[in-house]
This record gives structure tokens, sequence and C-alpha cells, in this order.
């Protein structure tokens, strides 16, 4: 007999997919903001140099964090679940 | 029977760590109700101050920056504990690390939100935050501020969660509430051996990606300053300056939490006099090389003599903040040296005194730091001494004690020692480590007699 107090399988794999594309969202959400001050600064041309240079360098550690949580998710929650 | 045995401590060990999460006992109640009558001062005071504005604060010309920037530098600086230990730590696979780490990765993740929220306060008018996000300029090293701590927020977040994940899953599988929350969060965790090499990677990405993160941001918050050319701030080794800063009061800071739920949580056992004698060590070298580094910013303003840096120099050695100046040299320099330079009796209460000492003498050092400055600008402002009012001071505290509220929630949700850590510690760690240790010896030469 199934154990009601355990939440459904189903139930689980969705909120896991909903909680991993927060994050994704997350960063992508930050980018799009660097890349629009990006875009300001260089239509104002108002110190276009830094306004490329930071988000060069921040915009790459966004991308492996969301890669590093993305790929901890597809190893443990969905490789391992098919395991 | 060797088995049932390794199975038993396996037992008794996670009782004993989820013990916290499990039972609450009216120890916690009280805590909770002494930390939310500063954290109500706090808010009390906030609720005044947006409604009247800032000038119900000591700020004015020329000192606009005041406790709020003092407090925002100081809890960055806090933060650096937990991640960059954690990760060098872990990276130098020092085996002492394993009770340590989560601890200190948690100090990370909660002070920086009291950090960043220094700012919010300190605006005034937090809608105006819109217009950073809107119109910011990277002109402005405030910017900077923003981008680089969002982005140690974001590593320090991730590098939290990831190390947890197969705790979470023994939260999941032994106690009887919040399964859903921990079925979501464990992500599947069973522990085959698939699972446990994608996750070791990932630790290892995160702990490599995170120490450039957390240096770039201490080096950022002293942009701040030395970017400008206001009197003993447009300094070149403000930066490492402030990492130095920042990584000591880190690690005491970490010391404290350590003491204070050793106690609080019978953790004897897990947390020893080893551990500290350890920090303490480490300790000290941040105090000798934190001396290095004030007497070399001190000594180079001192022989470039230029006017307004003196009034500035004089101002802190023998003018109106000589209490606060030499107060943080008798907190970082001769406390840590009377109670760490030997630590053979009593060292956990040599290492808490210490620490304690170092974290008020660091908030001095921020101030120090911001304030004087300020108060000698080069442009003839009359002088107006800055004296912090009952809100700053309520903001201090409630932010204080918000962090400790967090950091005492997160206890009963989370173990806040690595179960999983210790496990494979005693599993594995010690075989590791002989081999290890082998491997750094030379080999056996053959026929040596």
């Amino acid at each position: 007999m199934e154990d009601k107090r355990l939440p459904s399988d189903q139930l689980v794999t969705t909120l896991q997919w909903v909680w991993v594309a927060g994050f994704i969202f997350l960063v992508l959400g930050i980018i799009s903001w660097f890349i629009h001050l990006m875009r300001n600064a260089l239509s104002l041309r108002d110190v276009p140099s830094a306004a490329i240079g930071i988000p060069l360098v921040a915009i790459p550690i966004f991308l492996t964090l969301a890669s590093v949580v993305f790929y901890v998710f597809w190893g443990l929650a969905v490789r391992g679940r098919r395991q | 029977m060797a088995d049932q045995a390794v199975a038993d401590q396996k037992d008794v060990h996670e009782d004993i760590l989820l013990a916290p999460i499990a039972q609450t006992g009216p120890g916690f109640y009280w805590a909770v109700a002494a930390l939310s009558v500063f954290i109500l001062w706090g808010a009390i005071a906030y609720a005044f101050q947006f409604s009247e504005g800032l000038g119900v604060t000591g700020l004015q010309q020329p000192v606009s920056w005041g406790f709020y920037v003092t407090n925002f530098v100081f809890f960055i600086g806090i933060s650096h504990a937990g991640t960059l230990i954690s990760a060098i730590l872990r990276l130098s696979r020092a085996e002492w690390r394993r009770p340590i780490t989560r601890m200190a990765e948690v100090i990370t993740a909660m002070v920086l939100f009291i950090g960043a929220g220094q700012i919010l306060v300190d605006l005034g008018r937090p809608d105006r935050v819109l217009n950073v996000i809107l119109h910011g300029r990277y002109q402005s090293p405030l910017l900077w501020d923003a981008t680089s701590i969002s982005a140690y927020l974001s590593a320090s977040l991730t590098y939290l969660y990831l190390p947890m994940i197969p705790d979470i899953a023994i939260l999941r599988d032994r106690l009887g509430k919040w399964k859903l929350f921990y079925s979501v969060l464990a992500l599947g965790w069973t522990g085959t051996e698939q699972q446990q090499k994608v996750l070791n990677r990932a630790i290892a990405i995160m702990a490599v990606l995170v120490i450039p993160v957390a240096v770039s941001v201490h080096s950022v918050v002293s942009f701040v300053f030395s970017m400008t050319l206001q009197p003993m701030w447009h300094s070149t080794i403000f930066g490492p300056y402030f990492v130095v800063g920042a990584i000591f009061s880190g690690i005491a800071a970490l010391i404290v939490a350590m003491i204070v739920f050793r106690k609080a949580y019978g953790l004897e056992h897990y947390l020893k006099p080893i551990h500290f004698r350890y920090l303490g060590q480490l300790l000290l070298i941040m105090s000798l090389l934190w001396f290095y580094f004030t007497f070399a910013e001190y000594l180079t303003g001192y022989y470039g003599a230029e006017p307004e840096e003196m009034k500035v120099f004089w101002a802190k050695f023998s003018g109106p903040f000589w209490p606060f100046f030499w107060g943080m040299v008798f907190c970082n320099l001769f406390v840590p040296l009377v109670c760490l330079v030997r630590l053979g009796h009593h060292t956990i209460g040599k290492v808490l005194a210490a620490s304690l000492s170092i974290i008020v003498g660091m908030w001095l050092e921020r101030f120090i730091i911001v304030i004087p400055s300020l108060s000698n600008p080069r442009l003839p402002f009359p002088l107006t001494p800055y004296h912090p009012t009952w809100v700053e001071l309520g903001e201090f505290a409630g932010s204080l004690a918000l962090f400790a509220l967090f950091y005492l929630l997160f206890t009963k949700v989370f173990p806040i020692i690595s179960i999983w850590e210790i496990r494979e510690g005693r599993e594995e760690g010690l075989k590791e480590v002989e081999e290890r240790v082998k491997s750094y010896l030379p080999d056996e030469v053959e026929g040596a007699t």
C-alpha cells in the first residue's frame, strides 16, 4: 500500500524542473541586465570600454554557474532517475 | 560484525547531527525572542527613516557615508569566511575541514544578504535602486560592486547547496517532516557511484571558481574608496588590504559561530580543540598580515606628507578619532598576539577571546577608513563631526540580529555539519591520507642499507 505521506514522484520531478528553471532564469535575467547596461553605454558613448570589459568577465561566471547547476540537475535528477 | 559496528556508528552520527532539526528546545525560542527584539528595533528605525528621510541619521555633508557604508564593508568582509576558507581547505584536501565547511559556507550566504541590504538602507529611497538597474553606468565603481556581489552571492549559494545534496537526501529519508521540500532539493540523490562522480566534479569546479570571485568582490569593494581622490583613500594597496582584512574578520566570525553552535547543539565530538588550534594559528598569521598592510598603508601616507592626507592621518593618530584607531590596533594586533601565540591550554577560550576582539577591531577598521577621510575633505567644508543616531545604531543591531536569526533558522532546517563528509572522512579519509602521505615521500631506493 502506498504511503500517503510521501509526495508523488511526478510532483517532485515537476518542482525540481521549476527549481532549476528558476535558477537558470535568474542567471539569464542578470546577463540580460549586463547586456542592457552595455547597450546603453555604447549608444550614449559613455565609457564603453568599462561597459564591455566588466560584463565580459562577469557573464562567463554566470554562464559557468548555470552550467554547473544544470549539469548537477541532469546528472542526479534526470540520469540518476533513469538508472 | 565489523559491518554492524560501522552501521551503528553511522546511525549515531546521523542522530547527533540531525537532532537540532528533529527536536526544538526552549533555548531556540528564547534565542529567537531575544533576536526579534533587536530586529524590531531595526525595523522601527528603518520605518522612521523611511518616513522622515535620511535627515534622522547623523549623515550630512561632507560625511555622507557613515554607519551604513561601514557596516556594508564589514558584512561583506565577514562573508569571506565561508566560501573562501571552505574552498581553499577543500582544494588543499585538508582533512580537518570536514566539520567546518558547512558552517563557513552558511556565513557567506547569509551575511551577503545583510551586507547588500545596507546599501538599500543607505539609499534612503529604496525605490531608487531601480535607477541602478535601468540606467546604471559602469563608470561608477558602485556598479562594479553590484556586479561582483551578485556574482559572489550566486556562486556562494550554489557552493553552499551542492555539498548539501547528500545530506538533504538523508533528511528526506529519515525525517518525518517537510518530505516534499527535501525531496525536491535532494534531486533524487541515492548515492550511486555515478551521482557521486557528478557531484564531486561540480563541487571541485565551484571550489575553483569561487576563490577568484571572492577575492574580486572585496577588491571591488575597496575600489569604491580607492577610485576617488579623497585623502587616504586613493591607495593602490587598498584591494589586497581589504581582502586580507576580510579573510581576517571572516575567520574570526567563523570561530565564534563554531563555538556557539558547539555549545548549543553539543557538537564537542565534531568541533575539537584541534580545529580551533588550526584556525587560531591561521588567525594569528592573518593578524600579522593585517598589521603589515596597515603599517605599509600608513607609512607611505606619512612619508608622502601631502597636507590633506596628513590632516586625516593625525585625525586618526591623535585627533578626534584616536580612540577608534588605537582601539583597532589593540583589538586586531595586541589581543590576538597575547591570546594566540601560545595555544597549549584553554585553546577554545583563547581563540574565542581573540575572535571577538578581531570582530570588534575589524568593524573599527572599516569605521576608521570611512569616516575620517570624509570628515576632512579636500574642499573647504565647515567642520561637522559625525555622530550616529539611534536610527543607525538600531539598523546595525537589527542587521546583526537578523544575520544571527537567519543562521539559527538554517540550523533548524539543514544539518550545520556535513553528515556525508564526516562519514566519508571516517570511511575513506584515513586510507586516502595514508596513500597521499606515501606519495609525498621519496620512493624507497633498492639496495639501500
